[in-house]
């Protein structure tokens, strides 16, 4: 052991860890400079535990809890509802303003899907037993019609950029699909078909606000949220979409 | 008992780590349990890092301010999975960071932290006579200048160490370092410490505190 080992050791050997303890002590049995390091050391030690702890003032906890009531606004919770439908569970998170979020269960399970929901929405999901009525009606219509009532869907949390967005796609016909930019030209930024793409990623309103129906520019179905592009393609079946088989240039839509 | 069977820095260490238990769903009134656990520890570690008694408090409340934010997002898992007391740590160490950062180049004001009620307080001592008591607060003042001219990463090191009497492993989970890392910052700590105090740290710390002469 050499000197410089002590004083690398000195600190671990106050948390009493036995084998350097000895090895150290031995050492220092015949090092007298090394004696004087770790009298000095523990004198530092000492100096610093030694330092007295001082009181915050009184005031502290209150003037803490004041500052968190004026700067932190924390949401209520939404509620969450699990509604059966042709394409298995949906996670159907919605307030009196209306529904929030949509989610599919494509395998991962429900607690990993309502945190997805929790961190998507940025507050808490208090789950729901029986959903009120005008949940599953706006549920069951979009089964039977492919249409929504968009009054009842609430997504003025996102981006101004993911609301038109959202909303162009919304006006694409059921049983049809458009490219990202076609969306793009749409909302009047036709250089943003990428950002679109970003946007159709994160719509938190599945099924409601379509986002199934925009398609790569040569018909690729490209992505989908939950469940992959078997998912969106089943979905599109549903409305009566049919790809082109096989999906390429060919069955390019406009 | 030799220094070494009992490290000082067990008998000194007065506070213990309080076992809150983190709410599933906090909102403002079981906040206030963390808050009333956890002030005093991270005010007395912000104390040390900035020596500034009204830097201290602004700290400690955007610390909590943060934490009730990140605590509102996160779903039970996350809750259910998160080291409060580290956690806490870290917080206060980023916003304390933060803040010297945007002072510089700081002139320390030192506060007169080390005030002789504050030690007349203090049981672990026998009854000092007021003199010794007047003499050991000038000696704490120098001790907390010492600190204070430590770089920001030692000054952390140390204080999460001597002063708030942390584990090496607690230290690189705040520190977010390896603990190898943390051995080395304590110990490059020490060795700044102990050239700028030198002489004076023979007088402070009490003669017995040596290890060579206690053994068996």
């Amino acid at each position: 052991m050499r000197c410089s080992d002590v004083e690398r050791l000195w600190d671990e050997m106050r948390e009493g860890i036995e084998p350097a303890r000895e090895h150290v002590l031995a050492h220092l049995r015949g090092c007298p400079e090394c004696q004087e390091v770790y009298r000095e050391n523990e004198g530092i030690a000492y100096c610093l535990t030694c330092l007295p702890l001082v009181e915050p003032p009184q005031s502290l906890v209150p003037k803490i809890l004041e500052h968190i009531k004026a700067t932190v606004k924390i949401a209520p919770p939404d509620s969450l509802a699990r509604v059966d439908s042709p394409l298995g569970t949906l996670f159907v998170a919605f307030r009196h303003s209306g529904i929030t979020a949509v989610a599919l269960d494509g395998g991962e399970g429900e607690e990993a899907i309502v945190a997805r929901l929790q961190r998507r929405l940025g507050r808490g999901l208090v789950p729901s037993s029986c959903p009120p009525q005008w949940v599953t009606d706006i549920v069951a219509t979009y089964f039977r019609e492919h249409k929504t009532d968009l009054a009842k869907v609430d997504i003025s949390e996102l981006t101004p950029f993911e609301q038109s967005a959202l909303k162009a796609a919304a006006s694409i016909p059921p049983g049809e699909v458009r490219s990202y930019g076609w969306i793009a030209e749409t909302i009047g930024q036709p250089t943003a078909a990428r950002a679109v793409g970003r946007a159709m990623a994160r719509n938190p309103v599945l099924l409601l606000y379509p986002c199934h129906r925009v398609v790569d520019a040569n018909g690729q179905l490209n992505q989908y949220a939950c469940g992959g592009v078997e998912l969106k393609a089943r979905v599109l079946e549903l409305e009566g979409y049919r790809a082109k088989v096989p999906a390429g240039v060919a069955s390019r839509p406009r | 008992m030799s220094a070494l069977a009992a490290p000082i820095i067990g008998d000194h260490y007065r506070l213990t780590a309080p076992a809150t238990v983190i709410p599933s769903v906090p909102g403002p009134e079981s906040f206030e349990a963390i808050v009333d656990d956890y002030q005093r520890r991270l005010y007395g570690f912000a104390l040390r890092m900035t020596g500034n008694r009204e830097d201290a408090e602004e700290i400690v409340q955007d610390a909590f301010v943060r934490a009730y934010r990140a605590l509102a997002k996160m779903d039970p898992q996350q809750r259910s999975e998160l080291r409060l007391q580290p956690w806490l740590y870290t917080i206060t160490l980023n916003v304390t960071r933060n803040r010297l950062r945007s002072k510089r180049p700081t002139n320390v004001a030192l506060d007169a932290l080390a005030d002789p009620d504050a030690l007349l307080n203090e049981t672990q001592e026998g009854p000092d006579q007021p003199e010794q008591i007047v003499d050991r607060a000038a000696d704490m003042v120098l001790v907390e200048q010492a600190l204070l001219q430590l770089p920001m990463h030692l000054r952390a090191a140390a204080t999460l160490r001597f002063i708030e009497g942390r584990s090496h492993p607690e230290i690189a989970e705040i520190l977010n370092q390896p603990i190898g890392t943390v051995k080395s910052h304590v110990h490059r700590a020490v060795r700044i410490l102990r050239r700028i105090l030198g002489p004076q740290v023979g007088r402070i710390a009490p003669a017995d505190r040596s290890a060579a002469e206690e053994e068996d």
